[in-house]
């Protein structure tokens, strides 16, 4: 009986304890998300950032992609939040205003602040009070992909830089075409495939609407009705759903490759610019890189990644900002980001990238940086703004009207912010 | 004549004979295909984790080539087979196996015992117990869940196995099902017990308990997958790989940017071959079980 009291004992505390962690070092958490591929990247910087630094023990917390903010969410309620946590730059705004980050500046490398390109600061200000509160060695673009074969066979122009972007009438008229060539499925993929849970919908087909003379939401008195339901932005959801109706676009149910895909069933690809390293690698000089197009008098494109915040019960800032000024630092990792063809936020990467530098296959999506990028809206509504929206191009593309669909998202939208009193200060702007 | 007259009879016995074997190959052919159809999504993840090249099995999918490979490799289960490092899926793995076999057999004997005293206890008010554990039954688990997240967290078992398996131990659906079974029994086995002298206690564990292996397989089987596929509440508990389970480390393969299909197929594999192991060891039980409900209803 002795015994078995015992085991149980040795069994329940087994259950109980998590791994004990190394006395006598300073423990850092760092809240992040990312791919195998990302996070052994991740691994093996914080085995680097050890040994330079014996006393510290950095301890990882992982978060799928697809959970990432019900994770955060209950770790705000657990009262456990990490010290360091990488985060979607439109939901700066939220976190910032939440009160759950602290300014950056005086815990990261001087030189690396120096060193940031005014999108990669523009991505980590809160708008409010102008302040730093997060970095990023990369920051982020979509372009349009095409495949060279099919574009001569359709005899299409071929952009040559940000200004010489295709119009509406080319698009659509290249898209027709495209779909009657042989060998073509369908003449684009949108990647649809990411579905809903990402940010993508917003992230790349926001610009569409931006492009075509409205927003998600008026930046000025922060009002989204009649901004995101206006003609402007009903237009361009509808012309993108004729897409959908005609065919011409790579259903959701197909996945997200098939302009890189064995026998390039898609012709063109409105794709991040993560895509190129894996084309690339399938379709070497058959690839050519677009500007995004002009639907209406000027061009737009996305920017904004996921960068590294400093959460403000971090008993331990210091240390975090040491972590992450090493880890933007680190030559290994650096060369792992430029390998999966990673947009530089900083001048330093930018200049080791010879992908993005002029004349390189990617210059044109780092061009749109500084001529189209449009950021997401910097407000703390932006959790409701964007699931509002891509619940609605969800519905269009499944059938549903462009108007009622936008009517609703700009309701919805408008209501979150009216329940949260306008968010002051944002509210104060009006 | 004669010859016609007897060759009438022949001909009218042999058409039932041959309209009824060719109703049994139609039935043996359509229960081939239904079994075929049932069976291609797993041959396919099979057949998919057995492939090297992520775009391959994409640029496969739709076409018979998705049943098919040539090279066949085992670099995927390698690759997620350790025990240690950032992709520690043997890890994992191992750690579902602790969540799910604890879980399961403190379940069985918690949920048994509660619908055991339920079905023939003397406690007051049972009929209002009961009433409340059937109530709790429809209750969302999602309405519950960020409650339960603080619940834990205040309680210092956060990033434990212990967090994964205590909350789901009891579960009204599972008391109410053995409860019934219970019922189902005759009362004169707890009378005869007890003029034997046998406490409450020993009547449940000596008699009821062995008797009622169709309900622990079925409960065993549900828990068991209910269990194995957790996958919200582990991430929002659990801070490190030191209790996380696989379903979890299987989210790793869908990046925002890239699916890794190769990995994400094996260790999806290796996540099914437990789940169905347990099926197949209560798979007798647990169809009795059904068609004993099925005959009683």
């Amino acid at each position: 009986m002795g015994n078995r009291l015992l085991w149980s004992l040795i069994l329940f505390s087994t259950m109980i304890a998590p791994w004990a962690q190394a006395a006598e070092k300073t423990a850092i958490q760092v809240m992040h998300q990312g791919d195998p591929g990302f996070v052994a990247a991740y691994g093996k910087v914080a085995e680097r950032f050890e040994a330079a630094n014996p006393d510290i023990d950095v301890q990882f917390i992982y978060a799928p992609h697809d959970a990432y903010n019900e994770k955060f969410s209950a770790a705000v309620m657990a009262k456990q939040l990490p010290d360091v946590m990488e985060l979607d730059a439109p939901f700066l705004a939220n976190y910032v205003w939440s009160g759950y980050l602290q300014p950056i500046k005086p815990l990261i490398d001087k030189d690396l602040l120096d060193d940031m390109t005014e999108s990669n600061i523009a991505q980590g200000t809160y708008p409010i009070d102008k302040d730093l509160y997060a970095i990023g060695l990369t920051d982020s673009s979509v372009v349009l992909y095409g495949n060279k074969k099919y574009l001569e066979a359709i005899g299409a122009r071929i952009p040559k830089s940000v200004d010489d972007a295709w119009t509406r009438e080319e698009f659509e008229s290249y898209l027709e075409k495209l779909s009657k060539l042989d060998g073509v499925k369908w003449p684009i993929d949108t990647f649809r495939g990411y579905g809903i849970k990402t940010e993508w919908i917003t992230y790349a087909y926001g610009p569409i609407l931006q492009s075509a003379g409205c927003d998600l939401i008026d930046r000025k008195v922060w009002k989204s009705e009649g901004t995101l339901d206006s003609d402007a932005c009903v237009d361009a959801l509808a012309m993108m759903q004729k897409w959908v109706k005609n065919g011409w676009v790579v259903p959701q149910s197909a996945g997200t490759n098939q302009f890189f895909a064995e026998g390039n069933p898609a012709a063109l690809a409105l794709g991040g610019h993560w895509v190129y390293a894996e084309a690339a690698a399938t379709m070497k000089d058959n690839i050519v890189v677009m500007p995004l197009p002009k639907f209406g008098a000027k061009g737009a494109s996305p920017d904004g990644t996921w960068i590294w915040a400093i959460t403000k019960t971090s008993k331990h800032p210091d240390i975090s900002g040491k972590f992450i000024s090493f880890l933007l630092k680190d030559k290994e990792f650096r060369a792992y980001v430029a390998s999966q063809s990673g947009y530089p936020g900083l001048k330093s990467f930018a200049a080791e990238s010879p992908l993005y530098a002029d004349g390189g296959p990617m210059a044109i999506a780092f061009e749109q940086a500084s001529k189209t990028a449009v950021a997401r809206p910097p407000h703390p509504a932006y959790p409701t703004i964007t699931s509002a929206f891509m619940q609605a191009v969800d519905e269009v593309f499944n059938g549903g009207d462009a108007k009622e669909a936008l009517t609703s998202a700009a309701e919805k939208i408008d209501q979150d912010i009216e329940d949260n009193d306008g968010y002051p200060p944002f509210g104060d702007e009006q | 004549m004669s010859d016609i007259a007897l060759s009438i009879p022949q001909a009218r016995a042999a058409r039932p004979r041959s309209a009824a074997r060719v109703l049994r190959t139609v039935q043996t052919v359509s229960i081939f295909i239904i079994a075929l159809v049932i069976v291609s999504p797993l041959l396919l993840l099979v057949v998919a984790s057995l492939k090297d090249d992520r775009f391959q099995i994409l640029a496969d999918m739709g076409s018979f080539r998705a049943f098919w490979v040539s090279n066949p490799t085992l670099s995927n289960y390698a690759e997620v087979g350790h025990l240690s490092g950032e992709l520690a899926f043997g890890r994992y793995l191992i750690n579902s196996l602790i969540i799910l076999a604890t879980t399961v057999c403190s379940g069985l004997i918690v949920n048994s015992m509660a619908g055991f005293v339920l079905a023939w206890g003397s406690l007051r008010g049972r009929g209002v117990i009961l009433s409340v554990v059937i109530a709790l039954y429809v209750i969302p688990q999602e309405s519950i869940i960020m409650p339960l997240v603080i619940m834990v967290s205040r309680a210092g078992i956060s990033d434990t196995f212990a967090v994964q398996i205590v909350p789901w131990i009891a579960s009204p659906l599972y008391i109410f099902l053995f409860y019934q079974f219970f019922t189902q029994l005759p009362k004169e086995l707890l009378e005869a017990a007890e003029m034997d002298g046998a406490s409450f206690f020993r009547a449940y564990r000596s008699i009821f308990l062995p008797l009622s292996l169709p309900a622990l397989a079925t409960v065993s089987i549900l828990m068991g997958i209910e269990t194995w596929n957790q996958y919200l509440w582990p991430i929002l508990v659990t801070q490190t790989d030191y209790a996380r389970p696989i379903a979890v480390a299987i989210a790793t393969f869908f990046g925002q940017d890239s699916i890794y299909w190769d990995r994400a197929m094996a260790a999806s594999v290796l996540m099914m071959i437990p789940i169905l192991g347990l099926y197949l060891a209560f798979q007798r039980w647990f169809v009795s079980s059904f068609i004993g409900s099925a005959v009683k209803g």
